[in-house]
């Protein structure tokens, strides 16, 4: 799958295999098979040892939220009327967004759909799930467990 | 490494700027500039120009429309550029010439001209500044990145929307007192905390302006800063440190560790420590940065930023004076200028020049300046003589 689909701007890189999965429902990060580090983001290349024999693995998407936010006055590329805005075909009103810290020390980035500001609390527990939009692009979504 | 000086300031108009090209702005602040240093521009030996974004200028190089514009071939220009902090990092490209003897007296100028894209335009290149392809997909802005590190230094700290406004109030009203700043106007608590929403809990009162501006600075080596000025301002102490470029992969949400290593590095290089410090510009992006920025450069304990601008600790006559010129909320902040302009503020101030916002015979000044949302951050310490 084109990259694109999921970072909205770049087509290429060495880890397209990270939509791939997402869109089958999978979240992967990468380890260094010399030094062990864990990279979520899945990184390519570990910098802590300079090389680049990595392997894939899945990681669990259950942590605790560190931050989140919901942003009203979005970037060109996210406003409503455009159809690149994740959910807007759902819900017309801004979605917040939050930071998992899943195994590891980890943190995923995604959505809190129909996340309410008030509610959303710094240090619940949540999950990180894959989530395809209508128009077959591939976000994460954070939901309450 | 040599002793280096600003011997020459010049500080454009900051605002919206419909009037002026990038290249113009930038001549008002360099004329300004050389009349301060009251040298022509044929005594200048290098020029280092800081304009954060290709993007802004609609085409690459725009660093040479600049050094064309002001006529100074064939000298060498370099640009510089690291987002927010573009301009203190070009003065201390600045400073490296200077230091290094490769050159004696260096322009060091700061320019953007932010509207000329859209705000929903100026909003994406900058939200691209965080991770472009893992944090800007899920809408990331930079009042958004600073939204994110507001919540964790609440939660953490119990630092309230209050206090976030007070930094804004207190903001307002120096930069209702600086000629150059974007707004000219006092607002009130009640004023900040019921505007709208720009990222939860950040208020269009907590963001600072998307401004066009030029800033500049003369710097010069010792022998010729005593030719030139009767009133060098030492940099003594120069930081510069980086971070991860997610805010994910940080140790610490409501710190930013860079600011705190660059810190390190600049007190110990002019043997100084915080409480020498009187007078400071701090990066205000957003009014949480100015609280991180309290804690991180050591004026007060960690999660004690928000009662320390409650106290009024940080205006005039207070503890540590910061952002008496308006900071970025109110003066402007046209990224690639903005670093610059804090050294010229912190240079007005140790020479007694700042009027109505002067701080009483102030020796020592810093000055902050933060790129990304904590990537890079320099640091720099001015002395009087
Ligand atoms: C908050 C923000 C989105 C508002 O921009 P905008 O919606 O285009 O605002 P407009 O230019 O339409 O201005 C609407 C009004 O609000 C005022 N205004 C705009 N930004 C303001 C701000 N940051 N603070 C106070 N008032 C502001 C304008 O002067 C105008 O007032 P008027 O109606 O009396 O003339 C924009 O200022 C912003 O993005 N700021 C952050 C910049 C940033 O991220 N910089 C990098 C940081 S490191
Ligand atoms: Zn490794």
């Amino acid at each position: 799958m084109d990259f694109k689909n999921f970072s909205l701007n770049i087509s290429q890189t060495k880890v397209n295999r990270f939509v791939d999965e997402l869109s089958a429902g999978k979240f992967m990060a990468t380890v260094c098979k010399k030094c062990g580090k864990n990279y979520y983001p899945p990184l390519a290349d570990c910098s802590n040892c300079m090389q680049s024999d990595m392997e894939w693995k899945q990681i669990s998407g259950e942590g605790t939220l560190v931050t989140f936010t919901k942003i009203h006055v979005p970037p060109e590329h996210f406003a409503v009327r455009q159809p690149l805005m994740p959910f807007s075909s759902i819900q017309f009103e801004p979605c917040p967004i939050g930071l998992l810290e899943v195994e590891g020390g980890l943190k995923i980035m995604g959505w809190i759909p129909k996340g309410d500001v008030k509610k959303i609390k710094v240090g619940m527990k949540m999950k990180a799930s894959p989530f395809t939009l209508p128009d077959g692009k591939v976000t994460i979504i954070l939901e309450p467990i | 490494m040599r002793k280096v000086a600003v011997v020459g300031i010049g500080h454009g108009k900051f605002g919206v700027r419909s009037d002026a090209s990038l290249r113009e702005l930038a001549f008002e602040a360099v004329k300004a500039c050389l009349d301060d240093a009251g040298i022509p521009l044929k005594e200048v030996d290098s020029m280092v120009t800081g304009i954060a974004g290709d993007e802004f200028a609609l085409g690459l190089q725009p660093s040479a429309q600049v050094h064309d514009y002001i006529g100074f071939h064939p000298k060498p220009n370099f640009r510089v550029e690291g987002a927010c902090a573009t301009g203190s990092i070009a003065l201390r490209t600045g400073i490296m010439n200077v230091a290094s003897g490769l050159a004696d007296v260096v322009l060091v100028v700061g320019v953007e001209k932010m509207t000329e894209v859209p705000t929903s335009i100026a909003t994406e290149i900058m939200g691209k500044a965080g991770d472009s392809i893992w944090e800007y997909p899920f809408g990331t802005t930079f009042p958004g990145y600073y939204a994110l590190i507001a919540n964790a230094h609440m939660a953490e700290y119990g630092t309230t929307e209050e206090q976030l406004a007070m930094v804004s109030v207190k903001n307002h009203y120096y930069g209702s007192l600086n000629p150059y700043a974007h707004m000219q106007k006092k607002i009130t608590l009640e004023k900040a905390l019921t505007s709208f929403t720009v990222a939860y809990p950040l208020k269009l009162y907590d963001c600072s302006l998307i401004t066009d501006g030029a800033a500049a600075v003369i710097i010069a080596s010792e022998e010729r800063a005593k030719v030139i000025s009767k009133k060098p301002v030492w940099i003594v102490g120069a930081g510069l440190a980086t971070d991860t470029l997610r805010l994910g992969d940080r140790k610490s949400l409501t710190s930013i560790l860079a600011a705190r290593e660059a810190a390190k590095t600049a007190y110990k290089m002019a043997g100084v420590g915080p409480s020498d410090i009187d007078v400071a510009t701090v990066h205000d992006c957003f009014t949480i940065a100015e609280i991180v920025a309290y804690e991180d450069l050591g004026f007060c304990e960690k999660g004690e930023g928000g009662k320390l601008i409650a106290a009024k600790e940080t205006y005039v006559g207070g503890r540590i004076p910061v952002n008496v010129d308006g900071g970025l909320k109110s003066k402007g902040h046209p990224i690639g200028a903005t670093g610059v302009s804090m050294a010229i503020e912190i240079t007005k101030q140790l020479r007694g020049e700042a009027g109505e916002r002067q701080v009483k015979n102030p020796e020592i000044g810093l000055a902050h300046n933060v790129g990304g949302t904590g990537q890079v951050v320099a640091v720099h310490i001015f002395r009087r003589e």
